[in-house]
């Protein structure tokens, strides 16, 4: 089959640490963090407060042809990323044919605050004051809706939800888009806000940490939940090279797998499987990998299990591949996070520069990997890996390579 | 594009309110029964009578047994039954199905949001440490899809698409693309949604309907009269595989998947725009599997009674079949199970199937006088004969997508 090559040529971020490509890759490789307490909702009751929110989003000041206000805020912040990757790729959407052009988008949890206006409601006996476009504002493949309806595209349009790797998988359907020349280029992704659900069910599991998030480290207390929109330009090579597009890296290949063991614990043989997928779609040995986005969440059980995944498939090589978490920056993100961590993976592989794990102090036993700790470091990055896991099981990895003709 | 690796449909899966076996509801279906029944509006806040098609004597342990199920709630049953079926119906065994990566992609236009809404209200009302840690596993929009994989041990790729009353057809168009991409041999690939007071709730505020402004319901597709739609439920799954693996394994090959398009509306279904998605996702199908509108023997369209959307499909259907559009006969089964959300484009592909292999489309129940500039000669109330061995699926979506899937009938 006659395969098309498929590259990067835009990033658009939106994050509690920073917007656009500049200020959120200055800030990850300075190490800040945007832990916070929570303030868009009360934790009171809760054992944890801290949050990583995005404290002064304002949608109108991206150039959106819709109404920002008909859009629930996880479309917002995907719509205000798509827009911000476009001007990034130096993509003039108006003279492309707009049947080839496309969406993939993933979330973990659509638009929860919908909901919770409706929970509200029928908590206070008030109903029958429901919004009518609660119906049309709440399902959560308007994410994806919203970035198609406000750039004007007419291709294929998907929202895939799931959970914590939906960015990955996004990334991972907009490849298949492109390089099967269905599309001409793909905007993928994916976004979540902020949502006192998904807060107070993190709480509830344990997994939410009291001040920070510190992967990979003994002490580590779990997660602090994000909100945010990670959006890539994807397109043919041909394409890009003909338009002198800026091209940050190549989509080598990904590899998708589930646990089928249970919906919140994890398992390393489902993320071994699409570590080595991924290395084989690509082409790739594990020996050519020079860096890892770990999932790290920060949970003392997925980051010991992901390192035992990640010493199955490299074997003797795992200890010396720099493995690192941008959420102990950013916190998590959830849909968004995965793409959030691709644009990283995509800057890494672009100039030779990894993020560091922060919050580091004391090595585990059980993570005997080199985590990147506390500052960024300059390393020969051709091939950098991405992995997301989720609830259910799912899981995605990404390989991501430096562009050569 | 495509390569060579062929996609058969070797099983179907359902849970409906006419039926739980592809024969029943087919069977159902040609006889033009209705299950829309009154809903039962006793709740938190009244709502006027409405009519919906809700499977009220739904029973997971019937099918499954009563061990594994605790974890579940009701979408997630619905789903894992739909599963077993589908399943069952391409005859996996067990010893096969554990050393086979089967996939699972499933549509669902809202999850699990009865699930959702009752954890946040619980932590409203009785505080956040009174939250069960089971319920927040299933508040993530991909839980019926991991809970199904877990109980059946589906360990191929999991994935769930969402595209409102397209995704179901979104769904197949991925788990399609799994098997031509080299990344499955075989894959469950279908929707499912349930009806919760949440949805029925949202659905009546925002006007969708039949009924909702105090007239008469009347929930028709491409009727002249109609004014909205029911709303109902089902899970229906697809079982996928590529044409040797199957062939391999001994199974039979009900029907093969030729070809898909999808496209996006901007206008999201408000103008003309919403009939121009329609035409490009059919030409797309079309081109797909390399075959023309003649080759086209019938359509089961997702026209549910809505006045906007039906008018989209039909003048799409309609432009895009040019001249043939006068020989083909068109169908739409929303009038007898409701708008089953997700399950919608999967229900069409399964109807589509058992029609091209009976040689009877089922007609649209209710149906008095076609919408007169739609165009579509042969979209009728009574059941009419099927003379080709080829058909279309097609959806469009809440929010602006359209699908089409192209049904060839085979008979391995």
């Amino acid at each position: 089959m006659n395969r098309q090559r498929v590259v990067i040529t835009g990033i658009g971020v939106v994050t509690p640490l920073g917007t656009g490509r500049e200020d959120f890759w200055a800030k990850i490789l300075l190490g800040h963090c945007a832990f916070q307490p929570v303030s868009s909702f009360d934790t009171e009751g809760l054992p944890v407060s801290q949050g990583a929110e995005i404290r002064d989003f304002d949608p109108t000041s991206f150039g959106f042809s819709l109404d920002a206000d008909s859009m629930g805020r996880a479309s917002q912040l995907a719509v205000a990323a798509s827009r911000l990757a476009i001007k990034d790729a130096r993509l003039a959407i108006e003279d492309l044919d707009p049947s080839r052009l496309g969406v993939a988008m993933g979330t973990t949890s659509g638009e929860p605050l919908e909901i919770e206006r409706y929970d509200d409601l029928e908590v206070a006996g008030e109903l029958d004051r429901l919004d009518g476009r609660f119906i049309s504002l709440y399902p959560c493949h308007m994410i994806a809706v919203h970035v198609a309806a406000d750039l004007a595209l007419t291709g294929p349009v998907d929202m895939i939800p799931t959970a914590c790797a939906a960015g990955n998988y996004a990334i991972a359907r907009a490849f298949d888009l492109v390089r099967s020349g269905r599309t001409d280029a793909v905007l993928a992704g994916g976004a979540d806000c902020f949502s006192r659900i998904t807060y107070r069910g993190f709480a509830r599991l344990g997994a939410i940490a009291p001040e920070v998030c510190q992967p990979f480290d003994r002490d580590r207390k779990g997660m602090i939940p994000g909100e945010g929109a990670g959006v890539l330009v994807l397109e043919p090579l041909e394409r890009a090279l003909e338009r002198g597009a800026p091209i940050y890296a190549e989509v080598l290949g990904y590899g998708l797998s589930c646990d089928a063991h249970h919906m919140t614990g994890a398992h390393p043989d489902g993320p071994a499987r699409a570590m080595r997928r991924a290395l084989a779609s690509s082409s790739r040995a594990p020996e050519d990998v020079d860096y890892i986005s770990a999932h790290g969440t920060g949970t003392p059980t997925n980051d010991r299990i992901e390192s035992e995944a990640v010493k199955r498939v490299f074997g003797e090589s795992a200890r010396r591949i720099p493995i690192s978490s941008i959420k102990s920056m950013i916190g998590h993100t959830m849909g968004a996070a995965s793409a959030i961590e691709a644009a990283a993976c995509t800057l890494a592989v672009a100039c030779n520069l990894v993020p560091p794990t922060m919050n580091f102090k004391t090595p585990d036993p059980e993570c005997d990997l080199d985590c990147v700790p506390n500052s960024a470091r300059e390393h020969p990055v051709e091939v950098a890996m991405n992995n997301a896991y989720a609830f259910g099981g799912n899981n995605a990895s990404v390989l991501f390579g430096k562009y050569k003709p | 594009m495509k390569g060579d690796r062929r996609v058969l449909v070797t099983g179907l899966g359902v849970l409906s309110n006419l039926g739980d076996s592809p024969e029943e509801l087919f069977r159902n279906l040609c006889e033009q029964r209705s299950s829309l029944r009154p809903a039962d509006t006793s709740g938190p806040t009244a709502l006027p009578p409405i009519q919906v098609s809700r499977i009220d004597d739904f029973d997971a342990g019937a099918y499954l047994g009563k061990s594994n199920l605790r974890p579940l709630d009701r979408i997630s049953r619905l789903v894992t039954v739909a599963a077993h079926l589908a399943l069952k119906g391409a005859g996996w065994e067990a010893d096969a199905l554990s050393e086979t990566e089967v996939g699972l992609v499933l549509s669902t236009v809202l999850a699990g949001i009865h699930t959702i809404g009752e954890f946040d209200r619980r932590a409203l009302i009785a505080g956040p440490s009174y939250v069960k840690p089971m319920d927040f596993a299933n508040t993530v929009l991909n839980a019926p899809a991991g809970q199904a994989a877990i109980y059946h041990k589906l360990r191929g790729v999991n994935a769930t698409v969402a595209g409102g009353t397209m995704g179901g057809l979104a769904a197949v168009v991925y788990g399609v693309d799994l098997i031509r991409n080299g990344n499955a041999e075989a894959v469950l690939a279908g929707g499912a949604d349930e009806l919760s007071p949440e949805s029925l709730h949202g659905l009546y505020r925002a006007g969708l309907l039949a009924g909702s402004n105090g007239t008469p319901g009347r929930p028709v597709p491409f009727d002249a009269g109609r004014n909205g739609f029911v709303p109902g439920e089902a899970a229906v799954l697809l079982m996928l595989e590529e044409a040797g693996a199957a062939r391999r394994r001994g199974a039979r090959g009900l029907a093969e998947i030729s070809g898909y398009g999808t496209s996006f509306d901007p206008g999201r279904g408000r103008d003309a725009r919403g009939a121009t998605a329609v035409i490009r996702a059919i030409e797309l199908a079309l081109s797909d599997a390399d075959a023309d509108p003649g080759s086209v023997g019938a359509i089961a369209s997702s026209a549910n009674g809505s006045v906007l959307g039906d008018r989209s499909e039909a003048a799409g259907i309609a432009a895009a079949l040019g001249a043939e559009a006068e020989r083909v006969p068109v169908t739409a089964i929303q009038s007898m199970l409701g708008d089953t959300l997700a399950a919608s484009g999967p229900l069409g592909v399964l109807t589509l199937i058992e029609a091209l292999r009976g040689g009877t489309l089922p007609g649209i129940r209710g149906l008095e006088e076609v919408e007169p500039d739609f165009l579509l000669a042969r979209a009728t109330a009574e059941s009419q004969p099927v003379e080709r061995d080829a058909g279309l699926v097609t959806a469009i979506g809440l929010g602006g997508g359209a699908a089409a899937v192209y049904v060839s009938r085979r008979d391995a």
